[in-house]
């Protein structure tokens, strides 16, 4: 639920990168910190323990002034994956606007993926996100491994699901604007018709992709 | 959308937040020293939050000012008698600061966060348990009054089953006495019938005698309906059936100790004499199969329920015919022993199985086919002894017999 501060004439949305531990999330906020040419980048808040597992949270702040003055102010977070730390996963969770689930290819690790999605699900319930009204791309990462499921499977697993299904690489960058991409549209979607973003800011969906993305050409 | 800024961890900090645990007198002394000057910091809107000086000290001198960014916007000023450079670099410090700081809060305001949802999440999980044990609390009240409701219900049948098994005992005699019974009768009713016949033939003479006739008709009519032989059978054929009746008379006072096995008098009785009442009633029913042997030693009276005693007697005798396959003897040996009576009854039967014999008291437990015996007639006796302060020890060997003690303390009914 995006927070929109009158004062401050501020649009805050939040964005979330869920998944099974050591899926690539925080790698993922990190291209995006390397990569995004936005007006307005923060420092990237990165808060992990000594063997590189997210305790709480990773956090990029994002964001662009519109010309009619709004300041659109993007959250990126991501959550810890270790099934432990579900507490933290569900208060990060909480107002959300849309996730990016982050699955690892690797043949290995697809009961791991379901169990998460399965998380993500009941924790949104819990914390009264309407699943199925919410913005949400499943990213396979890690495409670059060996014994990794084939597009082809993943194509046909999510075939009846709603939401688009991208690939991506984190570690080079390759795939993560797209999965961002792919979530904006969704995000621009489900808030325009509350905060009128063509109508009062003159903010087409594009703009809103490209304000954010920068130049960035997509391979 | 306005929400009313909560205490989620990920809510706009204002600079006083981020100042949290930082000592502004400090922090604007090594401030002032940095730039060698008074400094202010303004929020976004100018108005100055802190100061070094308790005057405007911008009133005086013109000072220049920069923003010192939070997250990604300008969130306050600092403003100072200073060049651009020194000023940005000491904004840049104050951001590092501030940064670092927001790091902390947002981990430790998660921390709380996360910590109160487990904390709550554990009340409602205590919660449900506590509903849940409480419902398992009343299963197990209700559990345990079924229970009891049922161990009664069994109590009540075993006391009407264990009530039945003395009268049990009683049953199978009855087929034999009344064989022994019906055999009088028959020959007491065929006797009658003849005397009634006979009684035709004086009937005849009588009326001969009334009618004057002669002593020759008279003497005729005698040898004719042969009243000498009449006469003769006539006091045969009464004393017979007064010995049947003798007979009947005394099965019947036998039996009548049984009739009363709830009978509770307690009365002072020759423990011989049971016995030997058991032995009569229970003759006809071992037929040919069991030989009794009284060895009855002279013994006192004792204070007892005769009717009782004569169960376990019978049970016994009972016992030992279903254990003799063919022929076999009972031998019942009585003798005073120490302040004791001692009873001893000794069967030539096949015994009891080692591992029947630690059982062979419980209530229920049978070897016999069923409908044969419930298995209560031994736990019968037990209780009667019991009852009277006596003692039943069973000694068995399979295939040689069974010997039976009861020993009976010698007691007198008190006046």
């Amino acid at each position: 639920m995006a927070i929109y501060d009158e004062e401050n004439n501020r649009l805050t949305i939040k964005l979330v990168y869920y998944g099974p531990a050591m899926s690539g999330k925080t790698t993922n906020l990190m291209r995006l910190h390397d990569i995004l040419k936005t007006d307005l980048k923060g420092e990237i808040m990165i808060m992990e323990t000594t063997n590189d597992r997210t305790l709480f949270f990773d956090l990029l702040p994002l964001g662009f002034t519109t010309s009619s003055g709004l300041l659109i102010k993007f959250k990126v977070y991501t959550v810890p994956g270790q099934v432990v730390h579900d507490s933290t996963r569900k208060a990060v969770l909480s107002r959300a606007d849309g996730v990016v689930f982050v699955a690892d290819s690797q043949l290995s690790q697809s009961i791991n993926n379901a169990q998460s999605f399965e998380n993500l699900e009941d924790n949104a319930g819990r914390v009264g996100i309407d699943f199925d009204g919410l913005p949400l791309v499943i990213q396979y990462n890690k495409r670059d491994l060996n014994n990794i499921i084939s597009e082809t499977e993943v194509q046909e697993r999510w075939q009846q699901a709603p939401w688009p299904v991208t690939f991506s690489n984190a570690l080079n960058g390759l795939g993560v604007i797209e999965t961002l991409q792919a979530l904006l549209k969704q995000v621009y979607d489900a808030l325009d018709t509350e905060f009128m973003f063509l109508q009062k800011h003159n903010l087409t969906q594009d703009a809103f992709i490209k304000r954010l993305i920068g130049d960035y050409v997509i391979h | 959308m306005t929400i009313e800024q909560d205490l989620s961890f990920d809510h706009e900090f204002t600079l006083k937040e981020l100042l949290t645990g930082v000592k502004t007198e400090k922090l604007l002394q090594a401030l002032t020293a940095c730039l060698d000057s008074p400094v202010r910091i303004l929020n976004i809107k100018n108005e100055c939050l802190f100061s070094s000086e308790t005057t405007d000290f911008t009133a005086i001198k013109p000072a220049i000012k920069t923003p010192i960014y939070g997250e990604l916007e300008a969130i306050a000023y600092l403003e100072a008698h200073s060049d651009q450079e020194k000023l940005q670099s000491a904004a840049q410090l104050l951001q590092l600061l501030l940064y670092s700081n927001s790091r902390y809060l947002m981990a430790s305001d998660l921390h709380i966060q996360t910590q109160r949802d487990d904390y709550e999440e554990l009340q409602r999980r205590h919660a449900a348990l506590e509903i849940s044990q409480e419902n398992y609390k009343n299963l197990a009240e209700s559990l345990d009054l079924r229970v009891k409701q049922q161990v009664k219900t069994i109590e009540n049948a075993q006391i009407k089953l264990y009530e039945n098994e003395k009268l049990a005992s009683v049953g199978r005699l009855a087929a034999g006495v009344a064989h022994e019974i019906n055999n009088p009768i028959g020959f007491i009713r065929s006797n009658l019938s003849s005397a009634q016949s006979y009684l035709g033939s004086f009937t005849k003479l009588n009326d001969a005698f009334k009618a004057d006739a002669s002593i020759s008709y008279l003497r005729q009519l005698w040898q004719e309906e042969s009243l000498e032989f009449l006469q003769e059978d006539m006091s045969d054929i009464l004393k017979e059936s007064i010995d049947g009746v003798d007979r009947v008379s005394a099965i019947v006072k036998d039996l009548k100790s049984f009739s009363r096995v709830n009978d509770l008098a307690e009365e002072d009785a020759n423990i011989n004499e049971i016995i030997r009442q058991t032995c009569h009633v229970s003759a006809p029913q071992l037929k040919d199969k069991l030989q009794i042997i009284l060895d009855l030693g002279d013994i006192p009276h004792i204070f007892c329920h005769p009717a009782e005693l004569g169960q376990v007697f019978l049970n016994l005798i009972l016992n030992a015919a279903d254990a003799t396959a063919e022929k076999g003897k009972i031998r019942f040996k009585t003798q005073v022993k120490e302040s004791n009576l001692s009873i001893e009854i000794r069967d030539t039967g096949n015994g009891i199985a080692e591992s029947d014999l630690p059982h062979i008291f419980e209530p229920f437990f049978t070897t016999k086919d069923v409908g044969q015996g419930i298995g209560l007639g031994l736990t019968v006796c037990l209780n009667i002894i019991k009852a009277h302060h006596g003692s039943l020890t069973i000694i068995s060997k399979q295939e040689k017999g069974t010997l039976v003690t009861i020993l009976l303390p010698i007691t007198h009914k008190k006046d």
